[in-house]
């Protein structure tokens, strides 16, 4: 016995050896990639989409998506951030657009820079602003959230309008359609969650201003655009044309479930207005209203968000090139995800494709992707600066002072002395 | 026979002593006395992000031009005010029903009331946030009793929603107190109340003059638990707000406003410091004026 062991121990050992370092090279050789993002229809889908082309032609490389809420994926990154332990952060984030370089100013050095290896010149121009820094560009532009009038053609038709009475309105008009809504079918006209200034940010966008001028100082009390906005949601409001909801999906419940005959919001809404099928046929898409003053246009942008590589990141390099590979020069991926997914992508060279051109049965044969896409060119081009979370807080406050009758001057003098308490 | 006449100062020169505790004081300074020096020290430091520069006392000039702070403040302290004697008093009643040996099923009473405080939070805010929600179960409830005839806004009108969060929390740690109070109960010796039953005193005065009195000690012990846990509140309103404290900042709490300036805006960790130390400032006041008022009179 003693003799076969001794015999045998060689071969086993040197199996073992083998075996081991087998598992060492097909270790090194095969990355896998982290990526956080949110909303499952959405974002996730469409990375797992982007990483299944990737590893097609860079079978070593795996990617891990995981799915958070936006929320968490925001809390997380900054908490990892800030300890300053690489560990717990992943190789690539997805960070939305007003947020961008909050991130950027306040963690210098946490984020790869792209430029040098990726031609922004591709790209709408307003996304790559957004994520510069003293000349440096970080991150690879994504989704564009231009918006668009959702509007359920029965209720609509019930109430005695057709399709071309919804297009180019003015938010007046829009207001009393929505009035006539109520009266003919007893639905409202839309859903608002009076905790979330979206739709504020989407008026004030809509006329070329935001809560911040070009140099990043707050334009509260002197911006026409805002105080048009404010005395547009409080109109909204007062003649009570819509459903409250108490956050998001509280809002999307309230058009998934047919009970309201509108949605104002970023194209990224697609997915989930054709995720119920019962529905298909009934919805149009016109251009959002649009307010009567100066610079007022039928475009604006809500959200939309871009991919950030890690600095820290052991994957670097691969997340880079994966990111340029995808997202810089495939055209064809584009195409898919934006039927699949309704993602309206900066990448310009994108939009000439067929999937722009077709129409869509969920919408009755309309071709909604070429308006999204020329709605796109004209969204007017604003700084968001590094606070808008903190100018939308200060929204959201006013809101209810302003349903209650005080004066809009008032209301705009509250959020400027707010926005500025916190932007130091 | 050398250490035997060192005597009690000796005790600090034994190495020996030294080295047992050593690991513990090691955890402690780590994980206790280290992040209170640190997140003091930080507090007198402003700035974005990881750019943070001494500021001095910027921060606290801060808070008083700080409107959100200040409804923060309000806010945790109406919290405070009505919550706490709401909530104790409900749970002394509780208690002290819960506490006849002729009711009948107490122990599944019992059960119910604590239960509460032993569920998810993240499962039970999002179970409050569906019952209230304008169609949900309590206004549905309320308007087939004919007691309102529109749905109350619950969630999106300031006071309102001030209301469900003070609900929630009720519903929460009521139990948590009562437990308190059923232990000190049986403590109490029975003959006190049989006495005061022959001598005719009648329920309501036997509670107000025989049961409170006697809880005293647990009722100070109680409120302080609460003091401290209400003006720390965040789980709650984070859950039920979406993180927002809104509508209108109504519900926003200092906790929670620490979370928002840490995590959700231009992330400010001096700033942040400084208002949680306006908790731990806070917390230590209540308590101390809580001791002073139930310290004992007599002789």
């Amino acid at each position: 016995m003693d003799n076969l062991a001794r015999a045998y121990l060689p071969r086993i050992a040197g199996l073992a050896l083998a075996s081991v370092s087998f598992l060492a090279v097909t270790a090194a050789e095969a990355k896998e990639i982290t990526i956080w993002c949110w909303d499952p229809n959405f974002n996730v889908a469409i990375m797992k989409e982007a990483g299944a082309r990737y590893t097609k032609t860079h079978p070593d490389v795996t990617f891990n998506v995981v799915d958070f809420a936006k929320t968490d994926v925001e809390q997380k990154l900054q908490t990892g951030l800030a300890s300053g332990t690489a560990d717990a952060l992943p190789d690539i984030v997805l960070i939305e657009d007003y947020g961008a370089q909050k991130y950027l100013q306040s963690f210098p050095g946490a984020f790869a820079a792209l430029s040098g290896t990726v031609d922004y010149s591709g790209f709408a121009p307003y996304k790559v602003d957004v994520m510069t820094v003293d000349g440096q560009v970080y991150g690879m532009p994504f989704d564009s959230g231009v918006t668009g009038l959702y509007y359920r053609k029965d209720y609509l038709e019930q109430a005695g309008f057709k399709p071309e009475d919804m297009q180019n309105l003015t938010w007046d008009r829009f207001i009393e359609i929505g009035q006539q809504v109520e009266e003919k079918t007893g639905k409202k006209m839309m859903g608002l969650d009076p905790n979330d200034a979206g739709l504020v940010r989407i008026i004030m966008q809509s006329a070329g201003q935001w809560y911040f001028d070009k140099d990043g100082k707050a334009n509260v009390t002197g911006n026409p655009a805002l105080k048009a906005a404010l005395e547009t949601v409080g109109k909204i409001m007062s003649a009570n044309i819509y459903k409250p909801a108490a956050g998001w999906s509280d809002w999307v419940g309230t058009f998934t479930s047919g009970d309201v005959a509108a949605v104002v919001t970023g194209v990224w809404i697609t997915g989930t207005v054709k995720a119920q099928p019962d529905q298909a046929g009934k919805w149009g898409v016109a251009p959002i209203p649009a307010l009567s003053i100066d610079g007022a246009t039928h475009a604006s942008n809500l959200g939309g968000s871009s991919w950030y590589v890690l600095e820290s990141s052991a994957e670097k390099a691969e997340a880079i090139d994966f990111l340029n590979e995808i997202y810089a020069k495939d055209i064809d991926f584009y195409q898919k995800i934006l039927q699949d997914r309704g993602a309206v992508g900066s990448l310009l060279a994108a939009r000439g494709g067929a999937a722009y051109e077709a129409a869509d049965p969920f919408f009755g044969g309309e071709k909604v992707w070429q308006n999204f896409s020329d709605w796109l060119a004209k969204v007017p081009s604003v700084n968001y600066g590094i606070f808008t979370n903190e100018a939308d807080t200060a929204v959201t406050a006013q809101l209810p002072a302003l349903t209650q009758g005080t004066p809009v001057d008032d209301v705009l003098k509250a959020i400027d002395a707010e926005v500025s308490a916190q932007i130091q | 026979m050398v250490h035997a006449r060192r005597g009690s100062i000796g005790r600090y020169y034994d190495i020996n002593g030294w080295l047992f505790v050593a690991p513990v004081l090691g955890l402690i300074g780590l994980f206790m006395i280290y992040p209170i020096v640190w997140s003091l020290w930080m507090s007198f430091q402003s700035g974005r992000g990881m750019m943070m520069k001494f500021a001095g006392f910027a921060n606290i000039v801060r808070l008083w031009n700080d409107p959100v702070f200040i409804k923060a403040l309000t806010n945790t302290m109406t919290y405070f005010v009505v919550q706490v004697p709401i909530m104790i008093l409900l749970a002394l009643i509780l208690a002290s029903i819960l506490n006849n040996p002729r009711l009948v099923g107490r122990g599944l009473f019992r059960t119910a009331i604590f239960l509460p405080c032993v569920t998810s939070l993240v499962a039970y805010s999002v179970l409050f946030k569906g019952m209230f929600a304008p169609d949900g179960v309590v206004n549905s409830t309320l308007q087939a009793i004919g007691i309102i005839s529109t749905p109350i806004p619950w969630l999106t009108n300031p006071f309102w929603a001030k209301v469900l969060v003070i609900i929630a929390i009720t519903w929460r740690w009521t139990g948590y107190n009562m437990i308190f109070y059923l232990a000190a109960l049986q403590n109490i010796d029975r003959s006190i109340y049989e006495v005061a039953r022959i001598d005719g005193v009648p329920a309501w005065a036997r509670f107000t003059h025989i049961t409170i009195p006697l809880l005293k000690p647990v009722i100070l012990f109680t409120t302080v638990i609460s003091t401290i846990g209400t003006v720390q509140l965040f789980d709650e309103v984070y859950n039920l707000t979406e993180g927002r404290g809104g509508p209108s900042n109504a519900t926003l709490t200092l906790s929670l406003y620490i979370y928002n300036l840490t995590f959700r805006f231009m992330p400010n960790f001096g700033y942040a410091a400084t208002v949680s130390y306006v908790i731990v400032v806070l917390v230590a006041l209540l308590a101390f004026f809580q001791f002073f008022a139930a310290r004992e009179r007599d002789k």
